[in-house]
């Protein structure tokens, strides 16, 4: 048997005791707690107030700029079966001084849903539908295109967050484990508005879109989603949504799409030069005991620029090259043809409701580089956060070739 | 006294007296009694009363895989249900942090594991989020992104509802359950009682906890407390179940007192309400009908 010294003995002592007294201590804080109530609310709303500083790539910077937020969404029970959902996001912006305003209004979501029984659905009205397991691309999510009226921030959720829904109609078809959905979008305007009220319906639903979604848990490791979308004067384009479980802590995910399609820079010139492409994103989530989530994910788009297509739109003439990248940002497709992407988010780093979160995006054609960080607290109603935005990289680049080099943004968030 | 129905972890009905324990569950020899009738035996009563005593002490020690399952069922009600469930952290004495969830269960008709769909409902910030946790099988749903993504367990534990579900767990499928002794303890109401100690090991290696220590009342088969481990032996929460008050038919525990095994000042009081049987189709428990989903 092994002999401990009589010094270990005796400082192990009250370890050996600290469990039952800790327990005590414990089950007197459960007794004292409070009794708290919360109602359930078919709405949920909150104001942003942010005020950011931008730093130009020319060199002449421009003035600060203030920025007020209202978003609210409504998802009501009419009658039996029967649900209203409504989303809206107000974006009113200062640019110098007050005297220089602008609002735009976003209706994210106006639409009435109807679920005869539990298996089936059906829904009419504007509607944001989103599909993808990627982080930083989504080539499957097809109603992206012209999504986005004003944008906030960079980070990729906010991007997903504040966008126009579609107008559609929905149907899904329910079974154990897997479930089919048809959507089909009608055109219902030429040109997205300026308006800064406008339903925007050129900017959501400029032509005929058509749909088909199915997915099935075939196991709990293979649960594919299948998608085929059909959009007027274009071929048909399949898509492919697979995620699996690696151990406890990791999960890999990958997000194809594909068909006949024009490339990007012959979209942007009117050529039709069309071939059989595809693009798709794969990645992995790691989670740390520490509450560090990493995700690597790696992005191409065979659409998109490749080295020597790039290189020539950056030496040809500057209007085909900011007419490709205005379509790249409408359509929210890679501007060259692969991309590498680390994104980091730590919970409760080094305080408790302090989360730290940001995102390197390195552009594997042309070396550049988009960084976005965000520290933010999280109070109990309200949010503090700073953001800093860099992009570094050669002129004409992907990164490299924006603007603004760096932009700076604190806002406080109010929850309702 | 009442008989009340329950499901096993073998998803079978089984019936027990509510007050007689496990002795009541089922008796492995049905015709013992017969053979030893209740009479005196005047002739050969020191040969019958060693057999008996043979007996009794063989066929009535406790089986502790259905202790297990019987406790999984104070637990657990056996139909589709809804509760909703508060969070509430301690860090160091102090509240930092409170957390409400609206949670539906159904278990599934082949493992008798629940499936649950839990929606926030506070923070502010947090509310109507989803998550859909059927084992091992978890997906994330944010009304705001639209999007439904799957995540790690190791994710599912970065916020507290981590606990969420531990309602809603019915460990006798998940893990082998020996019979380590009896232990007179105090529960968490700081009344005495007398329990079985069951130790349990996981049959798979990807749950989150790899064996667990677990003392239910000898008397009535209530889980009493818990302490829950890693695979390496470190203890990595101490569970207590307590104000047992009648919901849905049976005592079941209202609360549940949580304190972590690395950080004993971590403390998460857990508090179960608002029960109510909920038609859960089973249609519903899939990633697809997340952005669907609207509680009844």
């Amino acid at each position: 048997m092994t002999r401990h010294p009589l010094w270990l003995l005796a400082a192990l002592a009250p370890l050996a005791v600290a469990a039952p007294q800790d327990d005590d201590a414990a089950l007197q804080l459960a007794d004292d707690a409070p009794t708290v109530a919360t109602a359930q609310r078919d709405w949920a709303a909150f104001a942003e107030l942010a005020l950011g500083d931008s730093q130009a790539r020319s060199g002449d910077d421009p003035s600060g700029d203030a920025r007020l937020s209202l978003d609210a969404r409504l998802d009501r029970a009419l009658a039996l079966g029967w649900r209203l959902v409504l989303a809206d996001r107000l974006d009113m912006r200062w640019l110098g001084g007050l005297d220089e305003q602008r609002s735009v209004n976003t209706l994210k979501e106006a639409y009435l849903g109807w679920q005869p029984a539990p298996e089936w659905l059906l829904d009419l009205g504007r509607i944001n539908t989103r599909y993808g397991a990627g982080t930083g691309f989504n080539p499957t999510d097809f109603f992206k295109v012209g999504a986005l009226r004003s944008v906030s921030s960079v980070e990729p959720s906010s991007l997903r967050e504040n966008r126009l829904g579609v107008v559609m109609g929905r149907g899904q078809w329910l079974w154990r484990g897997g479930s089919l959905t048809a959507i089909y979008a009608p055109k219902l305007d030429n040109a997205p508005s300026d308006d800064p009220f406008s339903l925007d319906l050129g900017a959501s639903n400029p032509r005929d879109r058509g749909l088909l979604v199915l997915g099935h848990a075939f196991s709990d490791a293979f649960n594919p989603q299948l998608l085929l979308y059909r959009e007027a004067g274009e071929d048909l384009q399949a898509g492919l949504n697979w995620s699996a479980l690696l151990g406890d802590a990791t999960v890999a995910y990958l997000e194809w799409a594909g068909g006949r399609a024009p490339s990007l820079a012959g979209r942007a010139a009117g050529e039709d030069d069309r071939a059989f492409r595809a693009a798709f994103v794969t990645g992995v989530t790691w989670t740390a005991p520490s509450k560090l989530s990493l995700t690597l994910e790696y992005q191409r788009d065979n659409a998109a620029a490749d080295a020597a297509q790039w290189k020539a739109l950056q030496n040809g003439r500057p209007d085909a090259y900011w007419r490709y990248r205005a379509l790249a940002g409408q359509r929210q497709a890679l501007t060259t043809r692969e991309s590498a992407m680390l994104y980091a988010r730590w919970q409760d780093a080094l305080v408790q409701r302090l989360d730290f979160s940001g995102f390197v995006r390195h552009d594997l054609v042309d070396a550049s580089n988009a960084t976005w960080l965000e520290a933010r607290w999280r109070g109990e109603q309200a949010d503090l956060a700073l953001q800093w935005q860099y992009s570094a990289g050669d002129a004409l680049s992907n990164h490299g070739g924006l603007p603004l080099r760096q932009r700076w943004q604190a806002l406080v968030a109010h929850y309702f | 006294m009442r008989d009340v129905m329950f499901i096993s972890f073998e998803g079978k009905a089984m019936q027990r007296h509510e007050h007689s324990g496990i002795r009541g569950w089922f008796s492995p020899f049905p015709l013992l009694p017969s053979l030893f009738p209740a009479r005196p035996f005047p002739v050969r009563s020191t040969l019958a009363g060693l057999l008996l005593c043979i007996a009794t002490s063989a066929f009535a020690a406790p089986d502790a895989q259905t202790i297990l399952a019987a406790s999984d069922a104070v637990r657990n009600p056996d139909k589709p249900f809804g509760l909703t469930t508060t969070l509430l952290e301690y860090r160091n004495g102090k509240q930092t942090d409170s957390t409400t969830l609206a949670v539906y269960s159904r278990a599934a008709p082949d493992s008798g594991q629940f499936r649950s769909l839990l929606r926030f409902l506070a923070p502010a910030r947090d509310a109507d989020k989803l998550m859909l946790k059927n084992g091992n099988d978890l997906w994330f749903y944010d009304p705001a992104s639209k999007g439904t993504v799957r995540i790690s367990p190791q994710q599912r534990l970065l916020g507290q509802a981590a606990n969420g579900d531990v309602v809603t767990v019915n460990l006798a499928g998940d893990y082998n359950a020996t019979l380590a002794g009896e232990e007179d303890i105090t529960d968490g109401d700081r009344q005495p009682r007398h329990a079985w100690k069951l130790d349990l090991k996981a049959r798979a290696p990807d749950v989150t906890y790899h064996r667990i220590e677990m003392w239910i009342d000898t008397a009535n088969n209530r889980p009493v407390k818990s302490r829950f481990y890693a695979e390496s032996g470190s203890l990595l929460k101490t569970a207590y179940y307590r104000r047992y008050q009648s919901q849905l038919g049976v005592a079941r525990p209202t609360e549940t007192v949580i304190i972590d095994g690395l950080d004993p000042n971590w403390v998460t009081v857990m508090r179960f309400s608002d029960y109510a049987w909920r038609d859960v189709p089973e249609a519903w428990l899939q990633r697809d009908y997340l952005p669907r989903f609207r509680p009844q």
